[in-house]
């Protein structure tokens, strides 16, 4: 499946944010899981996306934690999450 | 001031229809109170789970994330005169590694010997007349020889904390919301033991996130509850500032953060975004508190009520206190510390134990583990001042296992992480890798600072290579390099398939050769210099510098080689640097 330009956004911005030295946009399988297994992300990396998400489109998650961390489980469902309630 | 110790049993003396804990809203449904009377149910049912477990000792391994349910174990388990044993993590090495402690309760999730995940139905709980255990709870940790440490706690030792933290900053019934884990002292103490001991409710879910805890206070503000939130400096150095904190700050009565210490930064911007300042506790589970401090009056620890602090001539840190096992001996301690006159400042550890997002982690243990895995024929790792002291590794490998490429480094760094992970947490694992065929040292033969610090310096200079290491070669030098995947010069020059331009690896060679020849030299011109084939980003190569002066000047003779072949060979002439006007 082809990579939408907003899911390459994405990459680069985890990337970026996260200090990931030797990861490359290429990398980052969007149906892979970014936490744990996959690309390796722990709970620290949770809290810095999530900042990350509320600075570059300004997305307040829910308060319903585990749920809106759900959005985190691949790069897919987190293009879904930007691009249904993006603020800017 | 309502404070009863755990050695009066303060779980049966309140009134029953108090409410205990607070269930939070979730999605329609409103948050409610969970009565003591509710609570000494599950106390029942686990009383009757303990009947029902067999079990040849007198300790139980606990690890349950509910604490309303890990509440109801401690007291059942206490009730029945037993210890017990609370491991740091739900790894499964963690647990597998106490096998001498007994029996595993709770949702350990993660073990084939986990309890049913069904719970027992509540009923009355059983008060006996056995006496309290001699040991309350034990903890493990990782001492500095990478081992884990069994600290025992006896019930004088925590009611000599709670008494103290009960009259600096008594509960007074406010809801204790907590954002740590109770498996640890801290999270034990302040978000499960305080609470009972003083008759104040807490929350029955944890508060994992900065969403949940504005909902929360939101909610607390309409109910006019006020809470006391029980953090850690990963929580609260990450507070969205888009989240409006300003209406609900109010009901935050205070603020308490253990674990690490809190930056500066950080405890401002709490200040800012919260209203109330962060009460720092200092200590550990050997140790329990030791001090404390609100950075916005200073950034010295003033010691508990109850703990005398020292120092000797090497800076470490002495203590008597009542929280430790010889309440009556001083007792020497790993931490460096330095006087003020206010109290004392912290200067990091004696030993190799760091904490990484709040959590002890021992660097020996880290590099043993990594010293045992196939194809590691030497490890070592330590924090870098990135994101939270993330771990930075240098591994020697075997040529074998040695990357050559992108793709051959991201599965070695894979292989590496998979197999630590079932000892280790994900944030403790390596997250910046070096990989050398030959350990680098200064002319001392050590790992020294400078040499740390250039093994890292393309994470600082984005137009640096990532060096590995350089050994003498002929009458030069021979150095080691990997292309670094976001190098300044890779970025956005060729779409699609990035490579390094030749010029760069001109300019690396000219900063090497300035370095290791300690010539004060431009390059004036290139010679003969021939590039066969680009490098890749992620390429491992092998830079070969001759510096040569003769008739026709100074020159540098430069090679690069990978296992891919030739990359650029040819001779770059030098001129003199032109002195710089000041």
């Amino acid at each position: 499946m082809a990579t939408t330009a907003l899911e390459h956004e994405l990459k680069e911005m985890i990337i970026e944010t996260l200090e990931l030295e030797d990861v490359t946009p290429d990398d980052i399988d969007p149906d892979e899981p970014l936490f744990v297994e996959g690309l390796g992300l722990d709970s620290i990396d949770a809290l810095e996306l999530g900042l990350a998400l509320q600075k570059r489109y300004g997305i307040t998650l829910e308060s319903e934690a585990e749920s809106s961390r759900q959005h985190f489980a691949n790069l897919r469902s987190l293009a879904a999450l930007v691009e249904s309630r993006r603020q800017k | 001031m309502t404070f009863r110790e755990l050695s009066a049993r303060p779980w049966r003396h309140r009134p029953l229809s108090e409410p205990f804990a607070w269930l939070p809203p979730e999605g329609n449904t409103p948050a409610r109170w969970f009565s003591v009377g509710e609570w000494h149910g599950r106390i029942g049912a686990w009383q009757q789970q303990l009947l029902d477990t067999p079990n040849d000792s007198d300790s139980w391994r606990l690890y349950e994330p509910d604490p309303i349910e890990f509440g109801a174990a401690l007291i059942a388990i206490w009730e029945r005169g037993d210890r017990v044993v609370l491991p740091a993590d739900n790894q499964p090495e963690t647990l597998s590694g106490l096998r001498d402690a007994g029996v595993v309760l709770g949702s350990s999730g993660q073990t084939p010997e986990q309890m049913p995940s069904t719970r027992l139905p509540s009923r009355p709980p059983r008060w006996s007349s056995e006496p309290l255990p001699a040991v309350a709870v034990s903890l493990y940790t990782s001492g500095s020889s990478g081992d884990p440490q069994r600290i025992d706690k006896r019930f004088d030792q925590l009611d000599a904390e709670l008494a103290t933290q009960a009259s600096l900053w008594p509960l007074r019934g406010q809801l204790v919301v907590s954002q740590v884990s109770h498996q640890h002292i801290y999270g034990l103490l302040f978000s499960i033991l305080r609470p009972l001991c003083e008759a104040s409710p807490f929350s029955a879910q944890p508060c994992r996130y900065p969403e949940t805890l504005h909902t929360w206070l939101r909610c607390c503000k309409t109910e006019g509850r006020r809470i006391v939130l029980v953090s850690a400096p990963p929580a609260l150095s990450r507070l969205p500032e888009a989240l409006d904190w300003q209406p609900e700050r109010a009901v935050l009565e205070t603020i308490y953060s253990s674990g690490a210490p809190l930056s500066k930064g950080a405890s401002d911007q709490v200040f800012e975004r919260l209203g109330k300042p962060v009460h720092e506790i200092y200590g550990s589970s050997e140790t329990g508190g030791i001090a404390w401090r609100v950075q916005q009056r200073g950034s010295a620890w003033t010691a508990l009520p109850g703990v005398e602090v020292r120092h000797d001539e090497e800076s470490r840190l002495w203590l008597r206190s009542s929280h430790l096992e010889t309440p009556n001996q001083w007792q020497r301690q790993a931490d460096l510390i330095a006087p003020t006159d206010d109290g004392f400042e912290l200067l990091g550890r004696a030993d190799r134990i760091v904490k990484i997002g709040g959590k002890r982690l021992s660097l020996t243990a880290m590099d043993r583990a990594l010293a045992t895995l196939p194809g590691v024929e030497r490890a070592t790792t330590w924090t870098l001042q990135r994101r939270d002291l993330r771990l930075a590794a240098v591994i020697q490998l075997s040529p074998d296992a040695m990357p050559h490429d992108h793709r051959q480094r991201r599965e070695t760094v894979k292989r590496l992480r998979r197999a630590l992970a079932a000892r280790f947490e994900t944030p403790a694992l390596p997250r910046y890798w070096r990989f050398v065929d030959h350990w680098p040292t200064n002319t001392q033969g050590k790992l020294s600072a400078e040499i740390r610090q250039r093994l890292f310096q393309d994470l600082e200079d984005r137009r640096a290579p990532r060096w590995l290491g350089e050994r003498p070669h002929e009458s030069g030098w021979r150095i080691i390099l990997e292309v670094p995947e976001h190098c300044i010069y890779v970025d956005g020059h060729f779409d699609g398939q990035p490579v390094l331009p030749g010029i760069a690896l001109v300019h690396w060679a000219m900063q090497q050769a300035r370095r290791l020849f300690a010539i004060d030299a431009d390059f004036s011109g290139l010679e003969r210099l021939r590039f066969p084939q680009p490098l890749l980003p992620g390429d491992r190569f092998e830079m070969t510098l001759e510096h040569r002066q003769d008739d026709a000047g100074a020159s540098l003779r430069l090679e690069c080689d990978s296992q891919r072949g030739k990359h650029v060979s040819g001779r770059i002439a030098l001129t003199a640097r032109q002195e710089l006007k000041r």
